[in-house]
């Protein structure tokens, strides 16, 4: 039945290619949006390596360069106190002025090892660990003893490790990276560029908070520190930093804006694909519905000589079917070429995915579609059908 | 083998009821060449249809080769008809995007004989109607004689018992139809396949073995 039903296919050529050519199109276009929204969905699951709930930023003063070195140190070290007493603030970290989803990067790249090791990094102080829940999977964090240590040292992701030094025990081991620098531990992951944001080699080193360069100051609070509290701690700020210029921000609220700058153009990509999908499947239905009414004294013969009711019904559908896959053999022949010549740089394994998913899409869309003319098809009365012509 | 019991046919609407065929006893022995006359609309094709299992008498029996077909599934009606019945239509009734291969192939594609077979039964039918040079061509192709004898190939492929042809010679010229009917005349005589055949033609149908008239939905004695 199966070369039946190409035979009728091959001989129909002129006024199928319109619907493959419209199957094709539909499965470019949701290949590149499911491309699109796996890219950025498959990271969801991924820690970020931090926590953002009840955190909050202090953006402190810049133009603080009327205090020397000594006087700005005295100032970070009576804030963090006064941060401390106050009840609901459980812990305080610093870091420079690259925070979470401020969409700012540092980074260098070093080649003494005669391959090119690149990583963003990010300075921060004793406290960052435990402020933000950093999650050390090897080795240790920042501590006292790495306040004058002989070799700077040094905190990397796994993604850098697994880039960098695969199956390789790098803890404790010297590596130049812009001097001597000593890795003393490994934590998972510090995506801090947002949820959607591709793992990437990060690395912390340390600053005291003491250093004029700790820009940023991150409370980890109690549950439940009502929202009033930010006057609170403005207050205090203020004292102790004698400027007004500083903002606190909620790290959760920072998130969220941050994700919405990728959710937004995904659902508006996925909404016009859902469209097009509608569109592809009421015209097919309107297609196919027109082909039937056109083929019922076809469908009259066809059960004079024997088909049976399912038969037609099968028959119809299958023609159908035969005709997506065709398209969609053609549309996977284009869209193949994405991870074969490597043209995006991205894990490729996103865009067999999303093959995988606009083809099962769009043969559950005409299958659907199928059905219900296929169905009405085969309830056509044979000896009605015969005569009509 | 075709045996109709006071066969009647009854359409109903809301408003109206009509009386296609009314106490049909007719009796066709296996061989025989049987023709139906009568004027348009006095339920020679519904006769044709009910004897063919395209559609149900609403009283009687009819039985087939034996058997009473009208309690039989759907599924098995398709079968029977598949394996039993042949049929040629007027209108020829071919399938306009396949050759003239393809569409005597048909009634082989619902049983399950191979694709060589398939080929091999096609190209013997078409031969015995004269066309298997043309078995390559599409029937837009072909002139109405030829559509017709495509048609009774496609009948006769599967070897059915009885061929059922409803105005075969309606849409052809004089000489065209004698070609069909001579065709049929020697189906029924070399192969004794038993014919039921619809006219309008009274010269056809003194070819055939016995007349049978209808009028106004029965049978004249």
């Amino acid at each position: 039945m199966i070369g039946h039903i190409l035979k009728l296919i091959w001989n129909k050529k002129g006024n199928n290619s319109l619907l493959i050519i419209e199957i094709f199109l539909s499965f470019l276009v949701l290949f590149a949006v499911l491309s699109y929204v796996i890219y950025n969905t498959d990271r969801l699951n991924l820690p970020t390596g931090f926590d953002t709930e009840n955190r909050w930023l202090i953006y402190l003063d810049r133009n603080d360069k009327d205090m020397d070195s000594l006087a700005n140190a005295q100032m970070r070290i009576n804030l963090k106190n006064e941060l401390l007493a106050m009840s609901n603030i459980e812990s305080v970290g610093f870091s420079f002025s690259v925070s979470p989803y401020s969409n700012g990067t540092w980074s260098s790249s070093y080649d003494d090892l005669g391959f090119e090791i690149g990583s963003r990094f990010c300075k921060v102080d004793i406290d960052f660990e435990k402020t933000m829940n950093i999650n050390v999977v090897k080795g240790r964090w920042f501590d006292e003893t790495d306040i004058n240590p002989t070799y700077e040292p040094m905190i990397v992701n796994e993604f850098f490790l697994n880039k960098y030094f695969p199956d390789v025990n790098m803890l404790d081991s010297i590596i130049p990276f812009g001097g001597d620098k000593k890795i003393i531990g490994v934590v998972d992951d510090y995506r801090y560029n947002g949820v959607f944001e591709e793992e990437q080699s990060t690395t912390f080193f340390f600053q005291p908070y003491t250093n004029k360069d700790a820009q940023i100051v991150y409370l980890k609070l109690s549950p439940g520190t009502p929202k009033s509290f930010e006057e609170d701690v403005s207050k205090t700020v203020e004292s102790i930093t004698k400027s007004t210029s500083f903002v606190i921000q909620d790290l959760q609220a920072m998130e969220s804006r941050n994700s919405r700058q990728t959710w937004i153009p995904m659902i508006a990509l996925l909404s016009i694909s859902g469209f097009l999908c509608i569109n592809v499947a009421l015209g097919l239905f309107g297609v196919l519905w027109y082909n039937i009414n056109n083929r019922r004294s076809e469908i009259g013969l066809r059960r004079a000589l024997g088909a049976s009711r399912p038969g037609i019904a099968a028959q119809f559908t299958g023609e159908v079917l035969v005709l997506t896959l065709l398209a969609i053999v053609i549309g996977v022949f284009f869209a193949i070429q994405v991870p074969l010549l490597k043209l995006i740089d991205i894990p490729q394994i996103i865009f067999y995915k999303s093959m995988a998913f606009s083809a099962l899409i769009i043969l559950v869309i005409v299958t659907i579609c199928a059905l219900y003319p296929s169905g009405q098809a085969s309830r056509i009365q044979p000896a009605f059908a015969l005569h009509e012509d | 083998m075709i045996s109709l019991d006071q066969v009647s046919k009854v359409y109903r609407t809301k408003t109206i009821e009509t009386t296609a065929l009314n106490n049909i006893n007719l009796e066709v022995p296996k061989g025989e060449f049987l023709s139906i006359m009568g004027p348009s609309g006095c339920g020679k094709s519904t006769l044709l249809n009910i004897i063919g299992l395209l559609d149900e008498p609403s009283h009687g029996q009819v039985t087939i080769a034996g058997q009473q077909v009208q309690k039989y599934a759907s599924k098995t009606t398709s079968r029977f008809r598949n394996e039993k019945l042949g049929f040629i239509f007027q209108s020829f009734h071919l399938i306009p995007d396949l050759r003239v291969i393809d569409n005597v192939e048909l009634p082989l594609l619902y049983r399950n004989v191979s694709s060589k077979e398939r080929r091999r039964l096609s190209e013997e039918a078409l031969e015995s109607v004269g066309l298997k040079n043309r078995m390559s061509h599409f029937p837009n192709q072909l002139s109405g004689g030829q559509k017709q004898r495509v048609a009774i190939a496609r009948a006769i492929v599967g070897k059915p018992q009885i061929i059922l042809a409803d105005e075969p010679t309606g849409n052809l010229d004089s000489v065209m139809g004698n070609d069909v009917m001579d065709i049929l005349l020697d189906l029924n005589k070399k192969g004794e396949t038993t014919i039921v055949m619809v006219t309008h033609d009274e010269n056809m149908a003194r070819k055939t073995n016995r007349l049978v008239r209808l009028y106004d939905g029965s049978q004249i004695k």
